[in-house]
């Protein structure tokens, strides 16, 4: 293995697993100074995180074994999915291959053990929310494999790798079917780390949680699981979105070198998103995913116009 | 001794297993040595399948009857035995030896005979036969299993559908017999009208049998009723042997067919799949839900048919048979999840009475080995990994990828719209299925019954455990099977020999790397979470106690999605509010969701033949007289067009 090929590795399970609370963390506190308040640090998942692993679990009467395995479930399969995703075009095969639309599944898995957690605890606040973060799940899977799809079809392959280096230089600039990818992805960005205008991770009013529902009656090492696994979830795709989508150095160790400052000005792009878009309408949500899929469908037809 | 021995012997045994069921003695032995017989189907199968070899007479146009085996046949063969073994295993201690038990233990070996027939058949005579032999039997079982009402005119919409449609089968084969191509793709010329004729006639009958929309509407009439080992039969092979057809004259003897005719397919694919599960979602009784997930099924099947034939049609032949590897792979992996479903839904009927999706609950504490297999076969059934579900549903994501990456625009833009809908159907599946085990596996139980449910008997669970025990070998390690199945094609191609799914131009699903990853670190996660528990707490909601009538119902579950498809769903609802005295005493509320084929499309048509009925039923008088007096002036009639010259 070459050194850079090691050094990726290690930022890919380092950053995956280590610096993924860091992500939504940063979009916190820069969402506090946008909006003119000072905000916790930046580490503050961090410190949620110790202070929960220090604590047991809660059990809710009449529970099972779906309850007590759901957040290692959910946490296990988007780990599987940090080793899936490289962070570099020069990167070595994990064990768990590399390829793209096996992502869409293991997310997919996750998503799946934590609403079936739900029916468990029979509370309608958490049924509230499985149902409908499956529901705008159907909209966000078709985009983003209509997304995946553009990349792969630009770069002839679904594998990851391939597909950083087959999308870097200025394409996502110059090429309008990959231009168009970026616009669907980033609504699907959107939707997977569960922020506004799709959801507000803030809210605590169960009435109107998505993503927060069904994780409403978890507590302790539980509820640390299912934090790290959706800060995870940041990580995958603004990792996809910096490598893939965004314009990128073709040399691995240039996209290595700037990946940080990728990351950081998706977080800061975010932050924005949510001090200027308010939350909106549940059932709009649907409608505003299957426009990021029809750009993403106009994305292959622009991409087959060009080659044919 | 070779595999076509053992599928002969396999005949004997589940022809004898018949005839044993009938005293009531040797009932139980009868199912016994029909699952025997099961087992040697599934080992011959599959030994055909891996060596790719055949035996007996060669495929010929010509009216003389002959049987045979090859490599696709051993396929199905295969499925045929593994899905059956279990069944009949299961049958064992389902059925009772009573009358009507003994009857369906008798007609089972009828039902398995005639597939096997169906599959060995060389000759479009036996071929014919065998098909129509397919449909009658099961409505055999059905009226002896229950002669009510609503079945019965289930059975009469089922036969009808299927033999009016499966016409189409008729012209199919014929045609196919009439230009000798039976058995020989050189026969007809591509892009020729027969070639196209024999394609939709082939569409027509043969989809109507696999429940492809829109000619679905018998399946999920005809499948929930049947006892629930022939449910399992029906859903998890019956409906595949269409398949079988479909693939020998779409794949095999039609040669390279036009580009629109795999659009088409893709259409068709794509309507069932998505159409599938969005009915499949508001339906509240579980074998209903059931029936319309094969439709589901068969769609995304039919989507990896399309895309082999698109691709098949620009030249790209890997890929073709890649995916045509994937839709053969899927219709194994449904087999085997359907049939579980069925199976399990079976055992839960057994033991609690109705199967209203609203009123279980709680079955994976009382039935936690007919419970946790169901709940594998429900993740593998929604598409997730580390199960078989996913395998062949990521083989056909990548290959109808491949169609606009070979394609022109136009149908790489279907294949794009086709790649969306897989990945649409998948999602709506998970979250159909989340949705089935919240209600049936998980929370409290919802009745009386259902809090006292006794586990299954020991050979019920057998045959629902070693299904699910094939849902997960084949998720861990679908190249297996793959690799074979790529040689199914009969362009050569070459065929990946691994355990996971490498293919060129794909990241490679490791899937044995995956499930192994996956269940290392959920098993450290769910180690270091610990068994320390604080306390049990009550469920909060927000302060308010929670009681049974607050409890989420399968309309509630679905209902975010039934507000976003509405303008297509037009669901109905009616809310009735008695007041007294100005103080509201009673709300009753209901609403469904229509099944608009059925309603729309079948019913006006089943109502203008009843009033064409109803006017030819004037001719029929009934007496000798009147209908000489036909015989005389069609006689006249065609004498006077001779005469004129019309007849040529």
């Amino acid at each position: 293995m070459s050194a850079t090929a090691a050094t990726a590795t290690a930022a890919q399970l380092l950053g995956g697993i280590a610096l993924a609370p860091l992500l939504p963390g940063l979009v916190q506190h820069w969402k506090a100074r946008l909006q003119g308040r000072r905000g916790p640090t930046p580490l503050q998942p961090y410190r949620e995180l110790r202070r929960l692993w220090g604590k047991s679990a809660v059990d809710v009467e009449g529970a099972g074994i779906v309850y007590r395995l759901a957040p290692s479930v959910a946490a296990g399969s988007v780990a599987v999915a940090v080793l899936l995703v490289p962070v570099a075009s020069d990167a070595p095969d994990l064990g768990v291959g590399r390829d793209a639309l096996v992502l869409a599944g293991l997310l997919a898995l996750a998503r799946f053990a934590v609403a079936a957690s739900s029916w468990e605890v029979a509370n309608g606040f958490a049924l509230m929310g499985a149902s409908r973060d499956l529901t705008i799940a159907v909209f966000v899977e078709a985009a983003l494999v209509l997304a995946l799809a553009v990349a792969a079809l630009v770069s002839g392959t679904t594998d990851l790798v391939q597909m950083i280096a087959g999308t870097a230089g200025s394409a996502a600039w110059s090429d309008p079917a990959l231009a168009l990818g970026a616009v669907a992805f980033a609504l699907v960005v959107v939707a997977e780390t569960g922020r506004q205008p799709v959801d507000n991770p803030d809210t605590h009013l169960e009435l109107t949680m998505i993503h927060e529902g069904p994780l409403l009656e978890y507590a302790g090492r539980d509820l640390a699981l299912l934090q790290w696994a959706a800060a995870a979830r940041h990580w995958l795709v603004l990792v996809l979105a910096a490598q893939v989508f965004l314009p990128h150095a073709a040399d691995p160790r240039v996209q290595l070198a700037l990946l940080p400052a990728l990351l950081a000005v998706l977080c800061g792009a975010l932050a924005l998103t949510e001090t200027l878009v308010a939350k909106m309408r549940i059932l709009l949500a649907p409608r505003l995913l299957g426009i990021a899929g029809l750009v993403a469908l106009l994305g292959i037809v622009a991409w087959l116009v060009e080659v044919t | 001794m070779s595999f076509a021995a053992l599928v002969l012997t396999g005949v004997g045994a589940v022809g004898a297993g018949g005839l044993l069921a009938i005293p009531r003695r040797s009932f139980a032995v009868g199912l016994a040595a029909q699952a025997a017989g099961c087992l040697l189907f599934a080992l011959g199968g599959f030994w055909a399948l891996g060596a790719d070899a055949s035996a007996g007479e060669q495929f010929t146009s010509t009216f003389t009857p002959g049987v045979g085996i090859d490599a696709l046949t051993g396929l199905f063969l295969g499925v045929l035995g593994a899905v059956g073994a279990a069944s009949l295993a299961y049958a064992t201690r389902y059925l009772e030896p009573t009358a009507k038990g003994r009857a369906i233990g008798a007609l089972t070996a009828l039902f398995l005979t005639v597939q096997v027939l169906v599959l060995v058949a060389r000759d479009p005579l036996t071929f014919l036969v065998a098909w129509e032999a397919m449909t009658l039997v099961p409505a055999a079982v059905i009226l002896v299993a229950r002669a009510d009402e609503p079945a019965r005119r289930a059975v009469v919409f089922y036969v009808a559908l299927t033999h009016l449609a499966g016409a189409g089968t008729w012209v199919a084969i014929l045609l196919l017999a009439h230009e000798g191509a039976i058995g020989d793709p050189s026969a007809v010329a591509s892009g020729s009208g027969v070639q196209v004729a024999i394609a939709l006639a082939a569409l027509v009958g043969m989809g109507a049998k696999a429940g492809l929309m829109p000619l679905h509407v018998w399946l999920p009439l005809a499948h929930p009723i049947a006892p629930a080992h022939i449910s399992a039969l029906m859903s998890g092979v019956m409906i595949k042997i269409a398949i079988y057809a479909l693939v020998r004259v779409l794949v095999e003897w039609l040669g390279v067919l036009p580009e629109w005719l795999g659009v088409l397919v893709l259409a068709l694919g794509a309507l069932s799949s998505v159409a599938g599960v969005v009915y499949a979602l508001f339906q509240h009784e579980l074998k209903r839900l059931l029936a319309f997930h094969s439709i589901e099924n068969v769609g995304i099947i039919v989507l990896g048919l399309g895309a082999c034939l698109l691709l098949r049609a620009r030249g790209a032949d890997a890929w073709a048979a890649f995916a045509l590897a994937a839709a053969l792979l899927h219709t194994v992996n449904h087999a085997l999840f359907k049939s579980l479903l069925f199976l399990g839904a079976g055992s839960f009927e057994r033991a609690v009475g109705s199967l209203e999706l609203d009123r279980l609950g709680g079955l994976l504490r009382r039935m936690p080995w007919t419970g946790g297999a169901f709940f594998v076969g429900a993740v593998a059934i929604a598409g997730l990994p580390p199960l078989n579900g996913f395998a062949s549903e990521w083989t056909t994501l990548q290959s109808l990828l491949r169609v606009p990456a070979y394609g022109g625009v136009a149908d790489g833009t279907a294949g794009a719209l086709a790649l969306a809908a897989l990945a649409a159907t998948a999602a709506l599946a998970a979250l159909c299925f989340v949705k089935v085990v919240g209600l049936v596996l998980l929370g409290p139980a919802r009745r009386e019954a259902v809090a006292h449910a006794e586990e299954a008997p020991g050979a019920m669970r057998a045959g629902v455990v070693a299904l699910a025990g094939g849902c997960v070998l084949l998720g861990v390690a679908p190249g297996l099977l793959f690799g074979s199945l790529v040689g199914l094609a009969p362009w050569s191609s070459d065929a990946p020999t691994t355990v996971g799914l490498d293919l060129p131009g794909t990241g490679d699903f490791r899937s044995g790397g995956v499930a192994l990853v996956l269940a290392a670190l959920v098993g450290a996660l769910a180690l270091l979470r610990g068994r320390r528990v604080a306390a049990v707490a009550p469920t909060w909601a927000c302060g308010q106690l929670v009681e049974r009538q607050l409890d989420w119902t399968s309309a509630g579950f679905t209902k975010p999605l039934r507000l976003v498809l509405e303008d297509v769903l037009r669901p109905e609802r009616e809310v009735v509010v008695r007041t007294e005295g100005g103080v509201v005493r009673e709300v009753a509320y209901e609403g469904r969701v229509p099944h608009h084929f059925e309603e729309r499309l079948y019913r006006p048509v089943t109502a203008f033949a009843m009033v064409g009925a109803h006017h030819a039923r004037r001719l029929q008088s009934g007496r000798l007289g009147v209908y000489v007096a036909y015989l005389l002036a069609l006689v006249l009639v065609v004498l006077t067009a001779a005469k004129l010259g019309i007849l040529g």
